[in-house]
Parts: structure tokens; sequence; C-alpha cells
């Protein structure tokens, strides 16, 4: 039913942009007719068919670290943001994109390459990541992990104010820009490096399903019950940071969908079982930035949205709507 | 004798952790046994170190020296997952979830049994059924654990620990904040289980009376004492009971079986029915420091209830305790 839901939004997604394009069109380019028009078919192939399998992977992996991060640390408002991972990668990008003018060097003359960008904000998260596991290694607190992790985020955005009082206009709206997350801006070759990187980050979510579903009565019943709660701390530092990293390195910072998506997966199932809720936030989670994507190109006009804006429009009042609906913790 | 099978051994145990470097010893020279079909009960005041003794024999805290062997076998060379196939617990932890069935939290104890994946096979499922109907909790199946009053979860949590099918299980207090006739129901359940599925069972708990009724071992922590171990009422008769009790004023009574003001109190003379005089000294004794009149003949009688006081010549008659004592502790 879901994955449904899925094909029919991917489809609805391409058909929608600045040039409308019939959904009837799309399908029956599919099944092997030609478009009557050329100039769609390179929308489509060039453009519209790329950036929905980005929103596909980067709502996969979003959704799957909040869900992971929610588990283990057993707190409802667990997500990507919090172990400082998003907040790493716009440092990595800060410092490229409004360091140099800080220090007199310009890294970059002319328009500033896509692939340097995505490379900055990868390093940026692997540093977080490397300080986290770090932390990881000397603090056997859950809690600890996750403040620690909070505060790493507000060291690095403060740092990228630092850093943005410092540079000029132009480096500004580079880095500006970058932070709306765009689900655009990754081309063929970047494509399929994220998914590689999503492919290899889901891995340890099977290797630890059935940890996480130990991990629902807290870490001294999952001890109890056999789990190693220090490989399954790796486990979901690695994961997270791999598809909240290369997530967020691709596409820019995307808000809520982390945070919000697990709790619609346990709404609509209403289980606490991983094994269904995985999969399921997974689908819900490339379902729900589809729309997401649809809303922000504004159907109808030539304006498009920055896709950040839009999934916190509509994740923060869906988070503030599960939390006066019923006892947040009870989500569980 | 079968049911002498030991199934957990401690041997010169000595329990502590490190703070700083330091050891900080917490108890020491422990030499004690777990047997299969048998219901232990540790008691002791709070911070006296039973958390660290449960949580060391669960193999979540390393000893400081000592040994520990489940089945012979030093629990450090088990690994986590063979040990959680071994003991299950119940611990003190809040468990609020609240979208997981009675059955699917049951079968969370099966983890440890199933493969990676953790899908359940019948085998699995026939265990949890198993554990559901030990428990007496198969109207509980289908509901969701947010609607379950705290002794019906206590009752699942138990279930859910049965079903991880160890042989022995540890349960850290699973009394407190029940009420009496849930208090009754979860020991008499974990006597059951302990006799009718062979199990070793250790309970941590504060309810001294329930504890009298239903275990066949106590353990008693005191600070600084040696722990003192041994069948419940050799422990009373022996008066060793009065180590939870270091307080002078309070001892354990031998023939009622409670805890009481050791003060030595003097009663008038009571005559009359046996049970009723039990209950008319009762009263005194609460109302002791207001309670002058001691030269009295008192005289109890039940059906009608009639408590006649002869002071001197002169007789009183009271048609209930609440006259009786209203009377006297004004005069």
């Amino acid at each position: 039913m879901m994955l449904l839901m899925l094909i029919l939004t991917f489809f609805i997604n391409m058909s929608i942009g600045s040039v409308s394009i019939p959904f009837n069109e799309i399908v029956s380019r599919l099944l092997g007719n030609e478009f009557p028009r050329k100039s769609w078919e390179i929308i489509i192939f060039e453009y519209r068919l790329p950036k929905a399998f980005t929103a596909v992977l980067a709502g996969i992996a979003l959704s799957v670290s909040g869900l992971q991060m929610q588990t283990f640390f057993r707190n409802p408002l667990a997500g990507p943001y919090v172990l400082g991972i998003s907040s790493g990668a716009g440092l990595g990008v800060a410092l490229l994109v409004m360091a140099g003018s800080a220090f007199g060097i310009s890294f970059f003359s002319g328009g500033v390459g896509i692939w340097v960008v995505v490379i900055a904000a990868a390093l940026g998260a692997i540093l977080v990541l490397l300080l986290m596991s770090f932390t990881a290694w000397r603090v056997k607190d859950s809690m600890t992990l996750l403040i620690v992790g909070l505060m790493f985020g507000s060291l690095a955005g403060a740092i990228v104010s630092v850093l943005s009082y410092f540079s000029d206009a132009n480096q500004l709206k580079v880095y500006t820009v970058w932070s709306m997350g765009s689900l655009g801006s990754t081309f063929a070759g970047q494509l399929e490096l994220f998914f590689a990187a999503c492919l290899v980050g889901l891995l340890p979510v099977l290797v630890f399903i059935k940890s996480y579903n130990a991990m629902l009565l807290g870490e001294s019943y999952a001890k109890s019950m056999g789990v190693n709660i220090q490989r399954l701390r790796w486990g979901m530092i690695i994961s997270t940071g791999i598809l909240a990293g290369s997530a967020t390195a691709f596409c820019g910072p995307i808000a809520f969908i982390g945070i919000a998506v697990p709790h619609m997966a346990r709404l609509i199932f209403k289980t606490g079982d991983h094994r269904v809720l995985f999969p399921a936030s997974a689908l819900l989670g490339a379902i729900v930035l589809l729309v997401c994507d649809g809303i922000s190109q504004l159907p109808g006009s030539a304006q498009t949205l920055p896709i950040n804006a839009v999934t916190s429009l509509v994740g923060a009042p869906m988070v503030i709507w599960l939390i006066l609906k019923r006892n947040f913790s009870k989500e569980f | 004798m079968e049911n002498r099978k030991v199934v957990l051994r401690s041997k010169n145990l000595k329990l502590g952790y490190r703070k700083n470097g330091a050891k900080i010893v917490v108890a020491e020279d422990l030499d004690l046994e777990l047997y299969a079909g048998k219901l232990t009960c540790l008691l002791g005041p709070n911070g006296v170190g039973k958390s660290t003794l449960v949580k060391t024999i669960m193999g979540q805290l390393p000893k400081l020296s000592g040994d520990i062997l489940l089945h012979e076998k030093s629990i450090e060379k088990i690994s986590n997952v063979e040990l959680s196939k071994k003991v299950a617990v119940v611990l003190t932890d809040k468990v609020s979830l609240g979208n997981v069935t009675v059955y699917q939290m049951i079968a969370l104890g099966r983890i440890p049994h199933t493969s990676w994946h953790g899908s359940m096979s019948k085998l699995d499922h026939q265990k949890v059924e198993n554990a559901i109907q030990i428990t007496k909790i198969n109207y509980l199946r289908n509901s969701v654990l947010s609607e379950l009053s705290d002794g019906q979860l206590q009752k699942v949590m138990i279930a859910r620990a049965l079903a991880q099918d160890g042989e022995l299980l540890i349960l850290d207090e699973p009394t407190a904040h029940l009420d009496m006739i849930n208090r009754f129901e979860v020991m008499h359940l974990l006597r059951r289980i302990a006799k009718e599925e062979h199990k070793a069972i250790l309970v941590v708990t504060h309810d001294l009376d329930i504890a009298i009724d239903t275990a066949d071992e106590f353990w008693i922590m005191q600070c600084g004492q040696p722990m003192v171990c041994g069948t419940p009422e050799d422990l009373i008769i022996s008066g060793r009971i009065n180590l939870l009790l270091p307080d002078e004023k309070l001892q354990f009574d031998l023939f009622s079986g409670k805890v009481q003001d050791a003060s030595p109190f003097k009663y008038p003379a009571i005559f009359g029915n046996e049970t009723l005089a039990r209950w008319l000294k009762s009263i005194i004794r609460k109302n002791a420091q207001s309670f002058s009149e001691l030269d009295i003949e008192i005289s109890i009688e039940n059906a009608p209830f009639l408590l006649t006081v002869k002071d001197g010549d002169k007789l009183e008659h009271f048609y209930s305790f609440q006259q009786f004592i209203a009377d006297f502790t004004i005069r």
C-alpha cells in the first residue's frame, strides 16, 4: 500500500514544476511512448528524475536516522539535528565558503563547484561524527552523549555566525543558499554516490534491528536480553552519521523529516516493532519529502521555495500537533 | 534431592564499585547459593547494596574479587547472549510504551533466542503462550500497555521475564508501588513459578510479612554487618531477623510476626476472647501515652461485643473500642 503511494507521489512529483507535465504523459513515456514535446524529455531525465530520486534517498536516510536516534536515546525529540551532524556539515560549508575572506585567501575563483561544497559538508559531518565517536568512547551514558551532541551543534552554529560576520555578501549568499537545502542540485555522478552511501548506512540498521526492539525497554533491560550497548551505540553513530551526513552534504540541511516521520510511522502503524517501523519510516520519509518538494515547486508558478523552509512549515506544526494530541512519550 | 540443584553460587564475593581509582567495598565474603525451585528474598535497608548485589549477579557490574558461578561456570566467561538465555530480570525502570500490546511485550522476552532479524518461531510463540498461561493474564493479551494498572503491568513484566526462559529470575522490588492485594498476588505468583516451573528466583523486597509467607530463603543485608542467610522461620525463632531492625526501639514480635515497639509495656489484666484481647492490646498500645489507667481489669466478650472494665468495685460497660478508648484517654 505504502509502496504504491510512494510510486504515485514519485510520478506526481515529476509532473510538478515550472513546466507542468501531465501525469498520464509521464506514465505513457514510461510505457515506451514518446513525449509529444522534446523539451519534456530533457526536463524529466536531466532534472526531475534525479531530483525525485534524491528526494527518495534523502527521505529514507533522514527518517531512518531519526528513528534510530529516538529509540536509542529513548527521547522522542531526538533526530539527526541533535547529534550535531547537520551543524557539522554546515560548519564545513561555512568554512569553505566564508573562512577564505576572513583569512584573506580565496579558496575559489568564480562559481563554487557543487562538488567542493559536497565534500566540505561531508568533511564537516565526518568531523562531528569523529568527535561524537570519541565522546561515545569516553562517556558511557547515552543522555550525556545527547547533550554533548546538542552542544556540538550550538558550537558549530556559533562558529558559523562568527564567520558570517566577517565574510562578504557574496559568500554569505552562497552559504545561505546551501543552508536552505536543495534536492535539485544532485546530478548523475553524485546520485550514485548518494545511493551507495545510503546502502552502506542502512547496513547497521539491518544488523541491529532486533537490538532496537530490545532498546524499547531501556538500556538495562536491553543488556539483560544480551544486547551489547556499546556495539549498538557505535552502529547507531556510524549509520546516522553516514545517512544524515550524506543527505546533508548532498541536499543541505533538511529539517524535521528526521524527527517527525518516525512519529508518523508509529501513529499510522500503531506498533513499536522496529521490523515494521524501519521500512515504514523509510517509505514514509520518501513520500513526505516528495510531497514537500512538490509543494516547494509552487505548482502553477515559476517560483521555487527552499525545501528546508517547506519541511519546517509542514513539520513544525505536525510535531506540535503530535505533542498536543497525546502524551509524546507514550508514542514509543 | 532434585530441587537442591544449585543454579548460581558465589564464592568469596566482594562487591562494590570503583570511584576515581579507589575501590568502594559494599559487601564482602559473600558465599551465596540460589537453588532451582526456591524463592529467595533479599531484604535490607535502602542503600545497603542490594542493587549492587543484584547488578553484579546479573553481570552488569564487575565484581571486585571472588567469583560468581552460573552452573559452576564463571559468569565473566559467559557471553552476554548466553547469559541472557539463563538469567531474566524484572527491574524498577519505568517502562513507558504506548503502542505495544501485552503479547508483543512478552514476545520481546524471546529476543535472546531469535535469529538476527528477530522473527518468532513456533517454539517462541509457544513459550510466550506458556508465560501468559502461568501468569494468568490471558484476558490482557491484546491490551495496550498504557491501559494497564501497575499491578497488571508488573505481571506482564514477570511474564516477559518468564518468556525469556532463563533458569534464574531476578526481580528488583517487584511489589513497590503496588496495593496490598497485588503485592500478595505477585509474591504468590512468584512462589508458584519457583515451584511449578522449577526456577531459581531472587526477589529484592521490603515487604517483610509477605516475604515471610512466600520465601524459602532470606538473605538479610545490614550496613557494616555480614550478610545473614537462612530459612525465614529459623531466622525468626533465633531472633536473627532482628538484624533488619538495628533500631533498639523496634523488634520483631515472635508471636504476631510483626515489627513492634520494643519498649516494655505493661497491659492491664485482660480476660475473655483471645482474638478480641489481641486487638484490645493493640488499641491500648497505640494510645499508650495517654492511657493511664493500668490498675483495672478488663473482660471482653464477643457476639454481642461487650467490654467490661472493673475498677475496684465499679463496673463500666462499653459496646465498641471507640467508646472505650474515648472514655479512657480523656481522663
